[in-house]
């Protein structure tokens, strides 16, 4: 006897990521469950979100009459974009496409059927991703890649800029350890108000390389927590479960370091910058496309901030933390970034 | 490149951005990913050229803000600069009205480019940079 087929169940989820609610259509919910834990990371306290894009995400082939994006607007490894009047059009590398209308803010993706699950996933996320990007932007905020540190007391903070994998998260545990805060280890959002720029946390989570429990005890076991992504060891920790009560909502911008890592030499090396190194670091942490209306926000917000900042670059050797006084000399150097 | 019967007017691209930082300003070209910056008399000539300008006019706006006769071939030189890195463009439309550009004491201009671009590829619409291997 052959089994009855049936549909598969449709679903909707809705997530407040900042100040953007995504309310989410799935033809089948097997995909929504395993999207959100990339849609529940954006679970920083906001006062309510200020708009709402509506997203559909439904199973099939992307329609062949349309020309697929040469890249024009923003290529990334996984996607090609085009803008093409108010519409962002994405096609991924095994065939993800998602047309996101910003002015009706509505999107729809398809998902092909593919072999490569894991794939199709991760650029069902990459889609997301760009989404609430534009989406932040449209509400005047721009999106930084970079950590932060608050020290014990006062509302500035200090910007760490790096790439993936140099060790923001290793310099911003070294220090909540000493009781400094953060809006995070690798995303905040920035908008000026008031004559100055505010910085935002985005996210509860830190993401956690299990072998920092050797440095930072207090990290414990953290394999349980979930992976970060296929690609690295990392886990997304919940920040209150270590450091309890030191995520902040927001803070002002005053000092930036463009962290670095030394595969010899001292522990610590530290060499100021100027305004115009202080642009390059913000700007090489923003995901800028090539269209003037959307470009310009966001270089004048980090120019605005890089005209204010007192940065340097810190580099770390390797095994840096391995001595206690390194973390001693870091806060030290932090704190001179400060007013 | 330059000579006094360069009559073109040119025009800074669509899609390079320029913003000010501190006294001077950074032009980002968006095509290429690479930015300069200028000082306050090399930001005050770019200006010049969101709106579209001859080098007649920028050597005369020049002289109004205090460069004397010596100074025009360094302004050339930026001018040329500009050309050669495809930040600005020939165009054909009418001369526009002064921008109303001032310059508090003349120097004389520069531009600097900056040596490494910005991401061209990025690892996603969040995080430019490409990461270490673990």
């Amino acid at each position: 006897m052959t089994p009855a087929v049936t549909a598969p169940e449709p679903c909707t989820a809705a997530y407040s990521c900042g100040p953007v609610k995504l309310s989410l259509t799935f033809d089948e919910c097997t995909l929504q469950k395993t999207l959100d834990g990339l849609l529940s990371q954006y679970d920083a306290p906001w006062p309510a979100p200020t708009t709402e894009v509506f997203v559909t995400i439904e199973q099939g082939l992307p329609p062949d009459d349309i020309p697929k994006p040469a890249g024009a607007y923003l290529r990334s490894y996984r996607l090609h974009v085009d803008r093409r009047g108010t519409h962002l059009v994405s096609f991924s590398n095994v065939g993800v496409w998602m047309d996101f209308d910003e002015a009706a803010k509505q999107a729809r993706i398809i998902v092909p059927d593919h072999s490569d699950r894991e794939t199709v996933v991760e650029e069902v996320e990459q889609q997301l991703v760009l989404l609430l990007a534009r989406a932040w932007a449209g509400q005047g905020w721009t999106p930084l890649h970079a950590g932060s540190l608050i020290p014990p007391v006062g509302t500035d903070c200090v910007l760490v800029c790096a790439p993936s994998g140099v060790g923001k998260t290793t310099l911003i545990s070294a220090l909540l350890r000493r009781g400094w805060r953060t809006l995070g280890d690798d995303k905040v959002l920035l908008r000026k108000e008031n004559g100055s720029i505010v910085a935002r946390a985005l996210s509860r989570r830190v993401h956690l390389h299990p072998t920092l429990a050797n440095w930072f005890p207090e990290i414990g076991a953290i394999e349980k927590w979930p992976r970060y992504s296929r690609w690295t060891e990392k886990r997304m920790v919940k920040m209150e479960a270590i450091w309890p009560g030191q995520l902040m909502g927001s803070a002002i911008p005053a000092g930036l370091v463009q962290l670095a890592r030394a595969e010899s030499g001292p522990a610590l090396a530290v060499e100021p910058f100027d305004s115009i190194r202080t642009l390059h670091s913000l700007l090489r942490q923003i995901a800028i496309p090539a269209d003037t209306a959307d470009a310009r926000p966001l270089v004048s917000c980090a120019a605005a901030m890089a005209g204010r900042l007192r940065a340097a670059l810190v580099t770390v050797g390797n095994n840096a933390f391995s001595d206690s006084s390194t973390a001693g000399r870091l806060e030290e150097t932090l704190r001179g970034l400060l007013p | 490149m330059h000579s006094q019967t360069d009559n073109h007017r040119w025009m800074l691209r669509p899609d390079v951005v320029s913003t000010v930082l501190n006294d001077g300003a950074v032009i980002l070209d968006l095509r290429s990913k690479f930015f300069f910056s200028a000082n306050p008399t090399g930001w005050a000539i770019a200006q010049m050229f969101e709106t579209g300008a001859t080098r007649a006019e920028v050597h005369g706006a020049c002289r109004k803000w205090g460069a004397a006769d010596a100074g025009i071939p360094e302004i050339d030189v930026l001018i040329d600069q500009m050309i050669s890195e495809g930040l600005v463009e020939s165009v054909n439309t009418p001369g526009a009205a002064a921008n109303g550009v001032t310059v508090a004491a003349w120097v004389s201009p520069t531009l600097s480019k900056h040596r490494e671009p910005l991401q061209r590829i990025m690892v996603s619409a969040f995080d430019p940079g490409l990461p270490l291997a673990e």
